[in-house]
């Protein structure tokens, strides 16, 4: 089992209802982690977190990071103290 | 498919309008493609290398055929000059009502040319035009101005939309734009100072006729399911909420603000780095476009109790700030509240002044005083007084701001077109070389975004048509590490979504001028391509509805020709001005100073630069050697006209 820590950013922050947590995951892999968000927070989540068509992370107006900056995808796997951050994606203005 | 043109002589007083025919559609698709060729055209026939600020230079208004369809894909009108600050090409889109008010009024498009021998405003009233007199709008900013037309013309056979100049235009500030609807600015370039320096102050449409579409149902089904699509998006909702400002929280998480002339990437107040001041003062309100399923746009109104500095600006109202009106404010100038943050975006509109291009020329002179480069008699010589000149300083910056607008100081003279020119006067005036500390890509402002990171964003900025700019080729593939999109354009090639290695990032780069270059010819909002760039492509779903309204049927393949066309125009005319690779470059702290902090530290451009930048010639068929375009590439595109123009010149490629 490992401990992976999240970070929630604007959009992400409200549906979680906090800006950071922690999950203990038997399989380490991201797609695990998916998993265990989506149990956590919900349909809404889930609906910004995965794409339906592909059951890939979604990438639509998304950005989802580990501490290095790397898009992570769900077969990345995972380590124990790994941080992962959910942002929206978005360029310019 | 076809469109009025009206075509405005101020020296003469000669008003005549004509039809551009469906042929320049099929090669241009409208707005900025028709306004391209419009300019190219006269071009023709009036000197090219005129000064940008006399009567020979054109203004070219134009607006594609989406807008104000119904299709809800936003509306962005287009202007088109040859650049007073830059002196190169010169273009800038704009929101609001008056781009689709001007089609209902009867002209899509307006040529100016020629100079008024006094202050008048154009007025388009349901097909007839006039020329007013304006003495009574001169000196007045863009809030005024509109006020003042609205009470005078009424509502009758609409409410009066307005594209107007202020102060800053009147004295042909390079860096003054054009406001609509005294809301929205078209920024980029000096178009302000274009129709400053041809006494025009105004254009002013009243209208309620109807748009043309090809084939309605067609029309209104697209439109059915773009809707279905952004409501059935829950990723969009959190934009329709925030806007551009969407991107405030990530861009501190990676480090990808421009903080103090970029010496930094990350903003530092406490509040204004995170979103929420966005979601606690927005209102929702009908500032922008109707004809938009996003709606980001909201407003703000001060009350005084939001904190210290905000007592400065109670009833203060405005829409509240886009992105980069908070990258110029609480990362180039290092302002940390809200409310001035908001203020110095209501004030850059007002005074119709592009706030990259301000922000840029006040931090190059604070970074010097931080650095003890310039004393404070230094300063005195600027300003004709002393100015303390410290970051974040609300009164410090409105001075800088006057300076410019106004024409008050040397100060405001020396750096009336940006900060790259600011600061070549400068260093050439002390005797120093100051360029190090100016933020620039190809002459035009630096955008305050950190670009170090990302070999395509850097040449954007190098490449650009109007200068250094993210609106010409926003390099979405690699910011975003989007393998999937990677594959879609390059054969199941990865490489373009990795930040680490240059390969494929000039292919992006011309990528996404095309696809923009579309866009901007629909004459739509680049956001919602944005926020799901692999589902509103441009050159395959926007072109259903871009069918559906002109009748114009083409390929994907066929439009992604059609966007490259554009682009080549662009590069045409900058090669007529004598721009050659040379002139592609950034400034030297892109190039060689490390990123200072953030995710992607320690980034420097020029370790991928030039890598980049011959991929992109070879992705365009230019020549690498000068960067001019080649006869080959060009006939290949039906350019053979624009071809023997540059052969004329001397500025096609000999091989």
């Amino acid at each position: 089992m490992i401990k992976v820590h999240t970070q929630f950013l604007s959009h992400f922050k409200e549906l979680a209802a906090t800006d950071e947590d922690v999950f203990e995951l038997d399989r380490p892999l991201v797609s695990e982690l998916a998993t265990r968000i989506c149990d956590r927070y919900g349909p809404r989540m889930q609906a910004v977190l995965i794409d339906p068509d592909t059951q890939e992370l979604n990438a639509r107006g998304t950005m989802f990071v580990d501490a290095k900056g790397r898009r992570i995808c769900m077969a990345d796997p995972l380590e124990d103290g790994d941080v992962i951050t959910f942002m929206m994606g978005i360029a310019g203005g | 498919m076809e469109s009025r043109l009206l075509r405005v002589n101020l020296t003469t007083g000669e008003m005549k309008g004509e039809t551009i025919p469906h042929s320049i559609f099929e090669r241009w698709i409208g707005g900025s493609g028709v306004n391209n060729w419009i300019m190219w055209e006269h071009f023709l026939t009036h000197d090219i290398n005129c000064d940008p600020r006399g009567p020979d230079n054109i203004f070219v208004f134009g607006v594609g055929p989406l807008a104000g369809t119904g299709a809800g894909s936003g509306i962005k009108g287009r202007i088109t000059f040859k650049s007073p600050c830059y002196n190169m090409f010169g273009d800038s889109a704009g929101g609001g009502k008056f781009p689709y008010y001007a089609r209902f009024s009867g002209y899509e498009y307006i040529a100016i040319t020629g100079k008024a021998p006094k202050p008048v405003y154009l007025l388009i009233c349901n097909g007839e035009v006039a020329l007013i007199d304006a003495a009574h709008l001169w000196g007045k900013g863009t809030e005024d101005t509109h006020a003042i037309l609205q009470e005078e013309l009424g509502d009758y056979p609409s409410k009066v939309h307005t594209l107007s100049i202020s102060q800053a235009g009147e004295n042909q500030v390079g860096i003054a734009g054009v406001v609509s609807d005294a809301l929205r600015i078209h920024a980029r370039g000096g178009g302000g100072a274009v129709l400053g320096s041809k006494n025009l102050k105004a254009i002013a449409v009243q209208g309620n006729g109807g748009l043309p579409v090809a084939r309605p149902g067609e029309m209104l089904a697209w439109s059915d399911d773009f809707r279905k699509k952004i409501d059935g998006n829950e990723a969009i909702y959190g934009f329709k909420r925030r806007g551009t400002l969407g991107a405030v929280e990530m861009y501190q998480h990676i480090g990808s603000h421009f903080w103090r002339n970029n010496q930094g990437n990350k903003f530092r107040g406490d509040e204004i780095r995170s979103d929420n001041w966005v979601k606690k003062f927005q209102k929702y309100s009908e500032v922008c476009s109707s004809d938009c399923f996003i709606a980001c746009d909201s407003k703000y109104v001060i009350d005084g109790t939001e904190s210290e500095p905000s007592k400065k600006y109670i009833g203060e109202t405005f829409r509240r700030p886009e992105y980069l009106t908070t990258g110029s404010a609480a990362g180039a100038l290092d302002v940390r509240d809200w409310s001035e943050v908001a203020h110095w975006g209501k004030i850059t509109n007002d005074y119709a002044i592009d706030n990259q291009d301000l922000s840029c020329s006040i931090s190059f002179l604070m970074e010097l005083k931080q650095r003890d480069l310039i004393s404070n008699h230094d300063v005195a010589e600027l300003f004709g007084h002393e100015q303390s000149l410290r970051w974040g300083n609300m009164d410090d910056i409105e001075a800088c701001v006057e300076s410019i607008v106004f024409q008050k100081n040397l100060f405001g003279v020396m750096f009336r077109d940006g900060p790259y020119f600011g600061a070549l006067k400068y260093s050439e005036m002390k005797g120093k070389n100051f360029m190090k500390y100016a933020m620039y890509g190809k002459g035009g402002a630096s955008f305050t975004e950190e670009v170090r990171p990302y070999p395509t964003w850097m040449n954007n900025m190098a490449v650009a048509s109007r200068g250094a700019d993210h609106l010409k080729g926003i390099g979405l593939i690699e910011k975003f590490q989007r393998e999937d999109l990677s594959k879609m354009y390059f054969n199941g090639r990865t490489e373009a979504a990795d930040l680490t290695i240059p390969d494929l990032k000039g292919a992006c780069t011309a990528l996404a001028e095309n696809q923009v270059a579309l866009l901007n010819s629909y004459g739509v909002c680049l956001f919602h391509w944005m926020l799901d760039p692999a589902e509103f492509t441009p050159q395959d779903y926007y072109g259903k509805a871009y069918a559906a309204v002109t009748g114009i049927e083409r390929t994907p393949e066929e439009l992604m020709r059609d966007g490259e066309r554009i682009c080549n125009l662009e590069k045409a005319f900058n090669s007529r001005v004598g721009m050659r690779r040379e002139h592609d470059m950034v400034c030297e702290r892109w190039m060689w100073e490390p990123n200072s902090e953030g995710l992607y530290e320690g980034a420097v451009g020029a370790d991928m630069f030039n890598t980049v930048l011959d991929e992109y010639y070879e992705w365009r068929g230019w020549e690498k050697e000068s960067g001019l375009q080649t006869r080959a590439r060009l006939e290949e595109l039906g350019m053979e006209d624009v071809a023997d123009v540059l052969a004329k010149d001397g500025a096609l490629a000999l091989t």
